[in-house]
């Protein structure tokens, strides 16, 4: 498939994140320079993932398992000499490759557990075991059906695809 | 006394339960007052739910926050994570009425709403910027003398600088001034920015434990007694890390301590270390009490 260049990429984005932009960025390379997961993942690389958005490739980014290598130390949005919000743009592409149904695999224990428990570490007996020896309180619990209303409300178990267990 | 409403997120409470009790034991004593809000949930975390979905992420975090509004209290949290989502989201809906509508849309379903009346605070700006430096140097009981303590930060503490608004980014110095405000004295060492790598650690574990081993690595090239921090994840990662990097491929025996800074705070202020919970500290910190007692 041939890649088209196109702006309405950047446009999307920028809709998305009121005011987030990609169109000042002229390809220095700041961000990849103090990126700590291009230095240690070698294939992650900001600069990169930043062309691509201003070249308009769409389905390449967002279909790119490399897109979720980024440790969102925010390094990059700080050091950027044209105030490209770096890693925000990261987040907003992350929510639109997972509107596409791309999202790592590990990301669903961590849903599950939130919408089961309100907690993504929900603990273990041993763990209140512990916190009794130390006299620690118990543990918040939280009301977990209004954060799965909420979570329903605002689009959470649509894109993740998450379905409620029988009788939770 | 101030008081705060006490968020404490999963890590700390479900994994690290001395880091909680080093803060119900240590923060009264310098009149900081912690209320339990046991409807308290995830914030949810910033780099795996923010990811999902910035709007049902801004409104679990609105639930949290509309909790503490509540209670007219503002919010204190120990973990960096728990930090960067609740101050941003609380940000937002003050200052951004679009997001404000929705997520009061979502959060009006069960019965709740987001005024934006309330702050955020990371226990590091409570400590630094309302206690101060003066007020606990002369609280302190016993001067950590001679301890060498390598300061570690954590990415969301400090990143993005003009909303969480803490310290400056790539070159802070709050936790350093409260170290050695203890007496004991922050070293400098190669690597000290570096990330702690938890973002990638789902998706890249063998790469996330070499960036832990090459901080710890700096750490223990500089002959510092222990490690300090104030995050629960970048807790996690150098201490369960070093017993991790003990096998292949990375072969390395560190043994270096990491002390919890509120851990570091009450021995300074003269409690007993029987009164922490340093037995469960999966990296041997007798080398540091023995320094200290």
């Amino acid at each position: 498939m041939a890649l088209q260049i196109s702006s309405e990429f950047r446009k999307e984005i920028s809709k998305l994140g009121e005011g987030v932009s990609v169109n000042y960025c002229y390809q220095c390379g700041t961000c990849s320079g103090g990126c700590p997961a291009l230095r240690y993942t070698k294939i992650y690389n900001p600069r990169r993932i930043m062309e691509d958005v201003l070249l308009g490739f769409r389905e390449k980014t967002l279909k790119d398992p490399v897109l979720w290598l980024c440790t969102m130390c925010h390094a990059c949005l700080e050091a950027c000499p044209q105030g490209v919000q770096v890693s925000e743009i990261l987040v907003l592409l992350r929510n639109m490759a997972t509107e596409l149904g791309n999202f790592p695999e590990h990301l669903n224990g961590e849903i599950s557990a939130l919408m089961e428990y309100g907690l993504i570490n929900p603990g273990s007996g041993a763990i209140q075991r512990r916190r009794e020896q130390l006299g620690l309180p118990e543990v918040p619990r939280p009301k977990v059906e209004n954060i799965r209303k909420v979570a329903e409300e605002t689009g959470f178990m649509r894109v993740t695809g998450y379905k409620p267990k029988e009788g939770a | 006394m101030a008081d705060f409403a006490f968020f404490l997120g999963c890590n700390i409470p479900n994994r690290l339960p001395h880091l909680e009790l080093a803060a119900r034991k240590v923060l009264p004593k310098l009149d900081i007052n912690l209320i339990d809000i046991p409807e308290f949930g995830c914030c949810p975390e910033p780099i795996g739910i923010q990811e999902l979905s910035r709007d049902a992420w801004m409104a679990m975090a609105g639930i949290n926050i509309a909790l503490a509004e509540e209670k007219g209290l503002d919010i204190i949290t120990l973990c960096n994570g728990c930090f960067e989502t609740l101050k941003t989201v609380n940000r937002e809906l003050k200052h951004n009425d679009s997001h404000k509508q929705k997520i009061n849309a979502a959060l009006s379903k069960i019965g709740k709403e987001v005024k934006g009346s309330i702050k955020v605070r990371h226990v590091l700006q409570v400590l630094y910027d309302d206690i101060g430096l003066e007020k606990i140097k002369s609280s302190v009981q016993k001067e950590l003398k001679g301890i060498k303590v390598a300061v570690h930060y954590g990415c969301h503490a400090i990143r993005p600088s003009a909303i969480l608004e803490v310290d400056d980014p790539f070159q802070p110095k709050s936790l350093d001034e409260l170290v050695n405000a203890l007496g004991a004295e922050s070293i400098p060492y190669l690597r000290k920015m570096l990330c702690c790598g938890t973002g990638i650690e789902g998706i890249d574990k063998e790469n996330q434990l070499w960036m832990v081993h090459d901080k710890v690595a700096q750490v223990e090239r500089m002959k510092a007694d222990c490690m300090t921090m104030l995050c629960p994840l970048c807790y996690i990662q150098y201490e369960m890390g070093q017993l991790q990097l003990k096998k292949e491929p990375y072969n390395a025996q560190f043994k270096v301590p990491v002390m919890y800074y509120l851990e570091l705070l009450g021995l300074a202020l003269g409690m007993d270390p029987s009164e922490l919970g340093f037995k469960l500290h999966r990296v041997k910190v007798d080398s540091v009490l023995a320094k200290i007692l």
